[in-house]
C-alpha cells in the first residue's frame, strides 16, 4: 500500500494544484448530483402522481354498438322512418360486480337529467334557450328538457370537479352515499344566492318526462363552480348554475320508473393507474359487451406521468452529459499533472516500481480528491437541484398545460353530444356522463390533469443513497480518466525519461 | 558477479553502433569508473547495466542468469541502485521518506524501519532538523548525498552512478566518491561510475575507457 501513502505526500505537498483539482472535481460532480437528484425526486413525483391522480374506468351504454344496430334496422326497414338511438342505461347490479375487481377503490353511479324550477327562478342566460342544449336518447326516454340540470350521483366528492376543487362545497354539505333514497340536493351558490336559498331550504322541481310530477328537494349544500369552467358550455347550454347535484337515486325517480337501478354511466377509480387495463379487461368479462362498454381515462396520470418523464429524461442527459464532459476534462487534466510528473514516473519505475502501482497512485490521489469534492458537492447539490428542478418543473407544466388545453378544445371539437343534460355541467364533472354515453373527454379531463401536473413539485433532498451514487459516478468518471492518461504511462521507458 | 557478455548497442543502423561485442566482468567489493567523451556511448552503457534499456546483441548477465530472465523491473528493483547526476529524487517528500519510500518499493530487508533510514542519511551528514524538510531545500550536495544514502537502504548487491558528482563541488565530489568507495568496500557492492572526471576516475579501484566504440582497461 506505499503507493497509497504516495499518493497521500502527494497531495498534501502540492497544496496549490489539489485545491484546483479539487474545485474543478466539484464543479463537475455538483452537476452530476444535481441530476442525479432530479431524476430519482421526479422518480418519486411519478409515483406520487400514481398514488394521487389516479386513473378511472367507466361503465356506460355501448353507443357503437347501439349505432350499428340502428343502421341495420333502418336498412331492413321498408318502412320509411325516423332512425332512433336505443341504448340500455347501465345495471347497477352490473357495476357492483366491477367495483369487487381488485384496485378498484370507489365507484360512482352519475345519472343525468333535468327538470323545471318551480317556485324559484332557473337563471338564464342571454345565449341559451329554455330547452337546454344537445340533447340525446337515453333507452328511448323522452326528451323534453328543463331549466335546472340534476346531476344524479353517487357522491360529490367523487366529482372529477370537486376532486380537482374545480368545485367547491362552500356552505353545508356534498352528498354522499347516505343520501340515496333521499331528495337531498347541493345547489351552486350564484343559483343560491339569486333565489336567496340557503341550506336547510326546501326547493320544488317539476320533472318534464313521465308523469311531470312535482318533486320537494332539501337543499344539504351550496357548492361554488369555478367561474372559468362557464366557458366550456355550449351556446344552447343552460347556465352552469343551473347545475344541482343529488343522488343518483333521485334522478332516476325524475327519469321514471324504469330508471330504478340503473345509471347512466358508473365510474370507477383505479387505486394503481398502472392497473387500468387489467381491471377493464376483467371488467369486460362481467357485462354483456353488446350493450355496454368500458372506457378508461388515466389522461391525468398520463399528463402527470408524460411531464415526469420528461424531467427525468432532462436530467439523464445532464447526468451523462456532465459525465462524459467530466470525464474528458479531468482525463485532460489528469493527461497534463501525469506529463509534468514524467520524471517522478521515472524515478519510480527505476527503483522497479510496477506499472500498475503508478497507475494506482494516480488513482488514490483522484479518489482523495473526489471524496472531498463530493463532500462539497453534496452541500450545494440540493441548492442547484432545487433551482433546476423548479425550472424544469415549471417548463414542464407549462408545456403540459399548453398541449392539454389543445387537446381539449380539439377533442370538444369532434365530441359526441349527448345526454339529456343538455351540455350544461359545468367542466364536464363526469366523464362520459351523457345519456348515451357520449363523452367529452377533453372537457373532463383537462383542468384536472392540468392541476395535477401543476401540483407536482419536486421534493428535492439529498439523501445518503444520492452520494453513494454519486459517488460511484465520481468513481467511474475518474476511474475512465485515469485509464486514459495512462496510456502514457505505461508506453513511457524510464531511459527516456531519466537520461535522454 | 555482473557481466557484460558480447554487448553491442545501436540507435537505428548497426553500422552506426555505439558499440559491438563488448565483453567485461564487474565484481562485488569493487568500485569501477567508466569514462569517456560526451556522447561516446558510456550513460548508454550503463543504462544497460541498470536494466532501464536492453542491448541490441548480447546480454547482460547477473551472476550467470540474463538479467532478460530476472525481468528487467524485478532486476530494478531487487539487484541494482542507480544515481544520477540529477539526483532523481521525489521532490514532493522530505529525505526521510524518499528513503522509506525506496525501501518499500525494492522490499528492502529494512522496509518501515524509519531509524535505520534516519542512520543512513545521519552517515552522509544529514541532520534530523534536514531530513524533514521537502528534499528541494537542501543543496544540490546534500540531495546526491541523500540519492547516495538511498541506494545504501537498499538491499541491491550492483550500484550504478551516472555522472553522480556533475552538479558538485570539488569538496562534496571527494565526499560523495569516498562514500561510493564504502559502498563497495564495507558494504560489498559492486559500484560503477560513469563519469568524465579524470580524479573521480582515479578514486576508483578501477576504470575502463569508451573511446572509438571500444572498452579498453585504463587501470
Amino acid at each position: 500500500m506505499n503507493f497509497c501513502k504516495r499518493a497521500w505526500l502527494n497531495i498534501t505537498a502540492k497544496k496549490g494544484r489539489s485545491i484546483l483539482l479539487i474545485l474543478v472535481t466539484s464543479a463537475i460532480m455538483l452537476f452530476v448530483l444535481a441530476g442525479l437528484l432530479i431524476r430519482n425526486a421526479a422518480d418519486t413525483a411519478t409515483s406520487n402522481a400514481k398514488k394521487s391522480v389516479g386513473a378511472t374506468v367507466t361503465l356506460s351504454a355501448n353507443r357503437e354498438a347501439a349505432f350499428k344496430k340502428m343502421r341495420q334496422s333502418t336498412s331492413t326497414s321498408k318502412k320509411k322512418t325516423k332512425p332512433t338511438l336505443s341504448t340500455s342505461p347501465v345495471k347497477l347490479s352490473d357495476a357492483k360486480k366491477i367495483a369487487k375487481l381488485s384496485n378498484v377503490s370507489s365507484y360512482n353511479a352519475t345519472v343525468s337529467t333535468s327538470a323545471n324550477a318551480k317556485g324559484f327562478s332557473a337563471i338564464s342566460t342571454s345565449s341559451s334557450s329554455n330547452g337546454g342544449g344537445m340533447k340525446g336518447g337515453m333507452g328511448g326516454s323522452s326528451t323534453s328538457s328543463g331549466d335546472i340540470t340534476i346531476d344524479g350521483v353517487t357522491a360529490t366528492s367523487s366529482v372529477s370537479d370537486f376532486s380537482s376543487s374545480s368545485s367547491k362545497i362552500t356552505k353545508g354539505r356534498g352528498i354522499t352515499a347516505a343520501d340515496e333514497g333521499t331528495n337531498n340536493v347541493v345547489i351552486e351558490s350564484e343559483l343560491a344566492k339569486e333565489d336567496s336559498l340557503k341550506v336547510g331550504d326546501t326547493i320544488k322541481l317539476k320533472a318534464t318526462t313521465g308523469t311531470k310530477k312535482t318533486y320537494t328537494l332539501k337543499i344539504v349544500g351550496i357548492y361554488k363552480a369555478s367561474s372559468s369552467t362557464s366557458s366550456s358550455q355550449g351556446p344552447d347550454a343552460s347556465d352552469p348554475s343551473n347545475s344541482v347535484y343529488t343522488s343518483y337515486t333521485f334522478a332516476n325517480t325524475i327519469k321514471g320508473s324504469k330508471y330504478k337501478n340503473t345509471a347512466d354511466s358508473v365510474t370507477f377509480n383505479i387505486s394503481d393507474p398502472a392497473k387500468v387495463s387489467s381491471v377493464k379487461t376483467a371488467g369486460k368479462k362481467l357485462i354483456n359487451t353488446s350493450k355496454y362498454s368500458l372506457s378508461t381515462d388515466d389522461s391525468s396520470y398520463q399528463t402527470v406521468k408524460a411531464s415526469m418523464d420528461n424531467v427525468k429524461s432532462f436530467a439523464d442527459k445532464i447526468v451523462w452529459l456532465v459525465a462524459i464532459a467530466g470525464t474528458i476534462i479531468l482525463a485532460l487534466i489528469v493527461i497534463l499533472m501525469i506529463r509534468e510528473r514524467r520524471y517522478e514516473i521515472g524515478v519510480l519505475l527505476s527503483l522497479g516500481e510496477a506499472r500498475w502501482k503508478i497507475v494506482a497512485q494516480f488513482f488514490v490521489e483522484m479518489v482523495m480528491v473526489l471524496i472531498v469534492s463530493i463532500v462539497i458537492a453534496g452541500a450545494g447539490g440540493k441548492f442547484v437541484g432545487n433551482q433546476l428542478g423548479k425550472q424544469l418543473v415549471s417548463q414542464q407544466t407549462t408545456t403540459a398545460t399548453t398541449s392539454t388545453s389543445t387537446s381539449s378544445q380539439g377533442q370538444m371539437g369532434g365530441g359526441t353530444p349527448g345526454g339529456t343534460t343538455g351540455g350544461s355541467k359545468p367542466s364536464g364533472n363526469m366523464k362520459g356522463g351523457g345519456g348515451g354515453g357520449g363523452s367529452m373527454p377533453g372537457s373532463s379531463s383537462s383542468s384536472s390533469s392540468t392541476a395535477s401536473a401543476s401540483q407536482t413539485d419536486l421534493d428535492i433532498s439529498v439523501t445518503i443513497m444520492d452520494l453513494v451514487e454519486l459517488g460511484g459516478f465520481g468513481l467511474a468518471i475518474m476511474f475512465l480518466s485515469i485509464m486514459l492518461a495512462s496510456g502514457g504511462i505505461l508506453r513511457l521507458q524510464p531511459k527516456k525519461v531519466l537520461i535522454e | 558477479m555482473l557481466k557484460a557478455n558480447d554487448i553491442g548497442y545501436w540507435y537505428d543502423r548497426q553500422e552506426n553502433s555505439l558499440f559491438e561485442h563488448v565483453n567485461l566482468e564487474f565484481e562485488s567489493g569493487t568500485s569501477y569508473a567508466i569514462v569517456g567523451q560526451s556522447g561516446s556511448g558510456k550513460t548508454t552503457f550503463l543504462s544497460l547495466l541498470a536494466g532501464l534499456d536492453k542491448p541490441r546483441a548480447g546480454q547482460i548477465e547477473l551472476n550467470g542468469e540474463p538479467i532478460n530472465k530476472i525481468g528487467l523491473t524485478n532486476y530494478r528493483r531487487s539487484h541494482v541502485a542507480i544515481v544520477f547526476q540529477s539526483y532523481n529524487l521525489f521532490n514532493y517528500m522530505s529525505p526521510l521518506n524518499n528513503l522509506m519510500t525506496a525501501m518499500a518499493i525494492t522490499k528492502s530487508s529494512h522496509q518501515g524501519d524509519k531509524e535505520y533510514a534516519a542512520d543512513m542519511l545521519r552517515k552522509l551528514g544529514i541532520t534530523d532538523e534536514q531530513m524533514k524538510k521537502n528534499v528541494q531545500k537542501l543543496s544540490g550536495g546534500q540531495q546526491q548525498r541523500v540519492a547516495i544514502a538511498r541506494t545504501m537502504c537498499c538491499d541491491a548487491k550492483v550500484v550504478v552512478a551516472d555522472e553522480p558528482t556533475g552538479n558538485l563541488d570539488e569538496e562534496n565530489t571527494k565526499d560523495v566518491i569516498e562514500q561510493f568507495q564504502k559502498i563497495a568496500h564495507e558494504q560489498k557492492k559492486c559500484v560503477i561510475i560513469v563519469t568524465h572526471e579524470p580524479d573521480v576516475a582515479a578514486m576508483c579501484d578501477h576504470s575502463y575507457r569508451l573511446a572509438k566504440h571500444e572498452f579498453s582497461l585504463e587501470k
